[in-house]
């Protein structure tokens, strides 16, 4: 899929995955597409950025991705948990 | 009986004229554009725009039809100094297409503006049939492969993700791979990580990665980099490329990822998994929303095993 995507996007052909996420339960055997929109309020892409460069990355560790803003957005995903593995 | 500066006369009556800087703009905006050469092929193999299909003039009017199907999409006509696809554009109009640019001083006031061109490198035998099923889609066809060829994709992880994801750009001759990865292969790997086989169990994976997918095909420039990607690396190492693809196993190094593809204007594959679900989605600057939009903050630790 990932392959796929990245092909369609050096090609510019077809509709990539942009603001939309797939979500495959091979158990159920079971695609899902959900709808994602930008956060207004996102601390990088958002409308006032608070992350301007990598330095929230310095020093590692787990913090590295936490930041100052409140808790927003956490139904943008409608329910889809984050996956670790790769 | 009419002069040619007569009939150019007549011709930039009714054809609108836009300079390189423009045009550059307009498809650097994504603009649904078809951009034609009119020049001869020779001439057009020795360099053209990138987005720029080869029809020559002798033929525009029978085969404009294949590349434009609908009369209404804008097109951009360039010659090599703007008089050819001038008196092009004007037979266009009178076929009713509805919008035709000429592209202001052709192909040489483009040159002269610095802005990029790519030339034609022919494709070999061995390469004309490995990809021959790739010309048989309309969407890909010569064109599109020999983009593939010139395309730089960098991968970020050789594991369960990234090994199908390499091997599958590889076979498509995506032409450069970055293969990053700091890890030894290990023998719990080897039931998902395809790239790898039992003889390279602690071996680098970027090294048994690299030898399989040169194996597949040797087209393809790999470049392993047998490294964890890091604050330090990470915008040095993205900055070649022309699209990153997330196949990490760890959070960090996804917000890491995403945080620099954003900053760098990169777009991101983005691919994960756990035990029978996945999810992928892609993330483009600028065009949609990030990692972080999605997940704003990181699950606690030990609440997502990886």
């Amino acid at each position: 899929m990932q392959a796929t995507e990245t092909v369609k996007l050096l090609l510019g052909i077809g509709e990539p995955l942009v603001g939309r996420l797939l979500t495959y339960d091979a158990l159920g055997m079971r695609f899902r597409e959900v709808r994602l929109r930008r956060d207004p309020k996102c601390p990088l892409c958002g409308t006032s950025p608070t992350i301007k460069d990598l330095t929230i990355h310095l020093n590692g560790g787990g913090g590295a991705c936490e930041t100052s803003t409140d808790s927003h957005g956490e139904t943008v995903a409608a329910g889809v948990a984050p996956k670790a593995g790769g | 009986m009419k002069t040619l500066k007569e009939m150019l006369a007549e011709a930039r009556q009714i054809v609108p004229e836009e300079g390189p800087t423009e045009v550059a703009k307009r498809v650097a905006a994504g603009e649904k554009l078809a951009v034609i050469d009119v020049r001869d092929p020779d001439e057009f193999r020795d360099g053209h725009l990138e987005v720029a299909t080869n029809i020559s003039r002798g033929f525009l009017e029978f085969r404009v039809g294949t590349t434009v199907s609908d009369p209404s999409t804008p097109i951009v006509l360039y010659c090599q100094t703007g008089l050819r696809s001038m008196l092009a554009a004007k037979a266009l109009k009178d076929l009713g297409y509805a919008t035709v640019i000429n592209l202001q001083g052709g192909y040489q006031k483009w040159v002269q503006s610095g802005l990029p061109t790519v030339r034609e490198v022919s494709l070999t035998t061995d390469q004309i049939q490995r990809y021959s099923r790739h010309f048989l889609l309309s969407q890909v066809g010569d064109k599109g492969q020999r983009k593939l060829l010139r395309s730089k994709v960098l991968l970020i992880g050789a594991g369960g993700l990234g090994s199908p994801t390499a091997l599958y750009l590889a076979a498509a001759g995506v032409g450069t791979l970055g293969l990053m990865d700091g890890d030894v292969v290990d023998i719990t790997n080897l039931q998902r990580q395809v790239l790898h086989t039992t003889a390279d169990i602690g071996k680098p994976k970027v090294e048994s990665g690299t030898r399989t997918l040169k194996a597949l095909n040797p087209d393809v420039n790999v470049i392993p980099l047998p490294t964890r990607i890091t604050v330090d690396n990470v915008m040095d190492i993205i900055k070649d490329y022309d699209l990153v693809v997330d196949g990490s196993d760890n959070f960090e190094t996804r917000y890491l990822v995403n945080d620099a593809c954003y900053l760098a204007g990169k777009t991101n594959v983005h691919g994960s998994i756990f035990q029978f679900e996945g999810m992928a989605t892609v993330f483009a600057p600028g065009q949609g929303p990030c990692y972080r939009c999605l997940y704003p903050t990181p699950p606690p630790p030990g609440l997502v095993p990886s």
